[in-house]
């Protein structure tokens, strides 16, 4: 039992953490692919900046460096880095009794290293560098939150938070790639196939699947369907089923329309998809990105905004 | 709270170095924490003087950085909000403890307990049949008229008729070397997070100093303040739920709250949070409502409800005072404390303490003048230029004269004031607050301090044994206050003088 606003909160740290740490990955992987100055690597950079949303006309004539730049410190850009950091951050500092000191002063170091006067010096002088040092930290961020905080509801909220957006992003890339919109990128060559592996994190548990052998029908495979990587769209939607379970439970409310079954539902229809049968995986990437968005509104309205007469204690 | 504690009266002569003081510190005139005026080293300073001689600026230096870079870490900041951007500070924190002889703590602490508790039998008389006021011992209309006296509050019942469960007196030393009481914090006082932080940050600071002096731990103070709070609802449920009730994240004191709760393991509640359904207070969990028994509430009583006080506050929950009157839950401290502490009531509190419990006051009062008074009136308006003239309902050093630092001009545009609404003032002489040893810029140096104490009553009433220590950064002020540029320090109070190395 916790304040419905608390656990918003949990739950949007989560979120905002999971897409600072895609974000700068993103960005990374752009910078490092673009010091080969040939087509495919304007290809991963169309790829990487599609990927987070970023019309393409925007950016075309500008140094990959500025266009990173922006992803990482622009404050009107709601997605950037800074500004993902900046409201999680907030989001902790709400709940600061909630969560362990150890997870705050990783969240809260990290947040004053990138919002601190030397931030964009340090970015200029070693772009890569500072970009792995966010990642590195977020990684620390969770891994304090795995080893001190008490697996119960709170921890839930905030993982379901990282993997809704987890899944939601992953298939966001994918989308770009193998989605049925217009203009989509397709995999034409090794480094994009590499470069997008790298996105999600995902090249070295990939090569010990399929080994250095690239193909884009395996690479689709790997990020939908793995049930062990955790950075699969599978893999992230059995989390979400799994935490909703446990945090529907003591829930009673009296429709049982919750997110819980939401959850249930994309992962059977996951487990069960047939890429033979089907147009591709476009239908079926769209639909992720639907449903995580309608798992995120019936999260919402079960646990934080629900109609108070229906909830008076016994 | 006011922010200039009075005045720096030191002449030309205080800039004369005292005789035989060791080389790395030299206080100036006023009453000086760890030195004689014969520049002798007061025994409970002398561990640290001890240390301290041992000690180079730039080590010094490096753990005052350490110092600042943990507090920054912690999050134990408040928010500067700016035209362009938020930026977040920390308050100054001075890396050298103050120290308390024991026998000076025991006659502070059975002040501060005999002070506050005529304060609640005080509150309860006001707010039942008005003693107090029929005997003639405190005029009727500074009450009654006083806008922090709530009538919604006439004839409900108090546990314990503890209205103030948390109190933060603010004392002061003066020149004679005797602590006196200058404001009781009886609202909402704030400053015992900062008590717990410095006094973790000094133990890693000073290990080996702390050992040897023998220092009173003060980190029971949150399981004790979760006890006071329970105590007041023992009568409603067996295991009353306690939360901590904060105006929000963009407050000055949230750190505070949020420590709080995590330390007592309560939820952190804001006015959102809290539903009043039929008489009864609730928080929206995620799985539906839950009630509340206990809120220790960080909110102004004008904002706690806005059906019973001011209407267009957000930052507390419609229908909570009347849930509290129909005694389904418990405001702590009680609303309407404000009363017993405005300046003009302060000056009645040693014939408060007689009336109530037959005993003189421990701990004096400053000398006060009610501009109330014709006679004080008139003493006040010649004695201008050495007085400190306040406002009775301002706090913060608003409308408020420094005789001594205005000019002829502002002193008279403000005795133009004083003529026009004499009830409205009070003054007091200009006190020289004691000085600690203070590390300013890598140098060991004089500041200015008073004394916060932390006071928590209700079936019992409990002193905790150290104190958030206020401190004047800049030379010669005597300005303590954190919107000032005021710093704080930790305050060591000894278990034994005697044990002294």
């Amino acid at each position: 039992m916790m304040l419905a606003r608390v656990a918003d909160s949990l739950y949007w740290i989560g979120r905002y953490v999971e897409r600072a740490e895609h974000v700068s990955r993103l960005s990374d992987i752009m910078l490092s692919a673009t010091l080969d100055q040939n087509e495919a690597a304007i290809n991963v950079a169309h790829v990487a900046l599609a990927a987070v949303g970023e019309e393409e006309d925007d950016k075309t004539g500008r140094a990959t460096l500025e266009a990173v730049h922006d992803l990482i410190f622009d404050r009107e850009d709601a997605g950037s880095v800074v500004n993902s950091l900046a409201r999680g951050r907030e989001n902790a500092r709400q709940v600061r009794d909630q969560i362990t000191t150890e997870m705050w002063e990783r969240l809260n170091l990290l947040y004053l290293r990138v919002t601190g006067p030397d931030a964009e010096h340090a970015f200029t002088q070693r772009s890569s560098s500072f970009l792995h040092e966010i990642i590195a930290d977020l990684h620390l961020f969770m891994g304090a939150t795995d080893a001190t905080m008490s697996h119960g509801e709170g921890w839930r909220f905030l993982l379901l938070g990282v993997h809704l957006e987890r899944a939601q992003l992953i298939a966001r890339l994918l989308e770009v790639c193998f989605g049925e919109a217009e203009g989509r990128l397709p995999l034409a060559d090794h480094l994009t196939q590499m470069s997008v592996l790298r996105m999600a994190c995902a090249l070295e548990p990939y090569l010990r699947v399929y080994t250095a052998e690239l193909e884009p029908k395996h690479l689709l495979e790997f990020l939908m369907f793995d049930q062990e990587f955790p950075r699969s769209i599978r893999y992230a939607t059995l989390r979400m089923e799994e935490h909703l379970t446990s945090l529907a439970r003591h829930t009673e409310h009296p429709a049982h329309s919750g997110p819980e079954r939401l959850a249930g539902r994309l992962s059977s229809r996951l487990e069960f998809a047939d890429m033979e049968e089907q147009q591709g995986a476009g239908p079926l990437l769209t639909a992720v990105v639907a449903e995580c968005s309608r798992i995120h509104h019936a999260i919402y309205e079960t646990f934080v905004a629900y109609p108070l007469e229906q909830r008076l204690p016994a | 709270m006011s922010a200039v504690r009075g005045l720096n009266g030191a002449g030309p002569q205080s800039e004369a170095p005292p005789q035989a003081t060791p080389e790395f510190y030299r206080p100036a005139i006023s009453y000086d924490e760890m030195l004689t005026p014969d520049g002798g080293v007061r025994p409970n300073y002398a561990a640290l003087h001890a240390r301290l001689s041992t000690l180079n600026p730039s080590d010094l230096a490096e753990r005052q950085r350490t110092l600042e870079q943990s507090f920054l870490l912690q999050g134990i900041t408040f928010t500067v909000y700016g035209a362009e951007n938020t930026t977040e500070r920390i308050i100054p924190t001075d890396l050298l403890p103050r120290i308390i002889p024991a026998a000076e703590w025991a006659r502070i602490e059975a002040g501060l307990i005999q002070r506050l508790r005529a304060l609640n039998a005080f509150l309860a008389d006001i707010y039942s049949d008005r003693q107090i006021l029929q005997d003639g011992v405190v005029p009727r209309e500074l009450v009654l008229g006083a806008p922090s006296y709530r009538r919604e509050m006439i004839g409900l019942y108090v546990p314990h008729n503890a209205y103030v469960n948390v109190c933060g007196s603010d004392l002061i030393r003066g020149q004679d070397g005797e602590f006196a009481v200058l404001e009781d914090n009886l609202r909402v006082p704030s400053g015992v997070s900062y008590m717990l932080a410095n006094r973790d940050a000094a133990k890693r600071t000073f290990p080996g100093t702390y050992r040897t002096a023998g220092v009173r731990p003060v980190e029971r103070y949150p399981d004790l303040l979760l006890a006071t709070l329970k105590s007041m609802a023992a009568e409603l449920r067996a295991n009353p739920q306690v939360v901590v009730l904060t105006p929000g994240v963009y407050n000055s004191a949230y750190y505070e709250h949020a420590y709080l709760a995590r330390l007592m393991g309560v939820p952190l509640v804001e006015g959102r949070d809290l539903v009043v359904l039929d008489n009864m207070v609730y928080m929206r969990t995620t799985q539906g409502l839950r009630r509340v028994d206990v809120i220790y509430r960080r909110v102004d009583d004008d904002f706690i409800d806005p059906l019973t006080f001011r209407r267009d506050s957000g930052l507390g929950a419609a229908g909570l005072f009347n849930a509290y009157r129909a005694g389904n839950v418990v405001i702590a401290n009680a609303p309407g404390t404000g009363v017993a502490d405005d300046k003009a009531v302060y000056a009645y509190v040693p014939e408060i303490i007689r009336y109530y419990l037959g005993e003189d006051a421990i701990l004096p009062n400053i000398e006060t003048y009610l501009c109330r008074e014709p006679a004080q009136l008139s003493h006040v308006l010649a004695n201008l230029d050495k007085l400190v003239v306040k406002a009775v309902g301002a706090s913060g050093g608003y409308g408020m004269l420094v005789g001594p630092h205005a000019s002829a001009r502002e002193r008279e545009a403000f005795a133009e004031q004083l003529r026009a609404d004499p009830a409205n003032y009070i003054a007091q002489p200009t006190i020289q607050l004691s000085t600690a040893p203070c590390l300013v810029d890598g140098r060991i140096e004089p500041r200015h301090i008073d004394l916060r104490p932390f006071i928590l009553s209700a079936e019992q009433t409990i002193v905790t044994p150290g104190a958030l220590t206020r401190v004047a950064l800049r030379r010669g002020s005597l300005v303590v206050n954190s919107s000032q540029g005021g710093g704080s320090k930790d305050t060591w109070v000894l278990w034994d003088d005697e044990a002294q190395p």
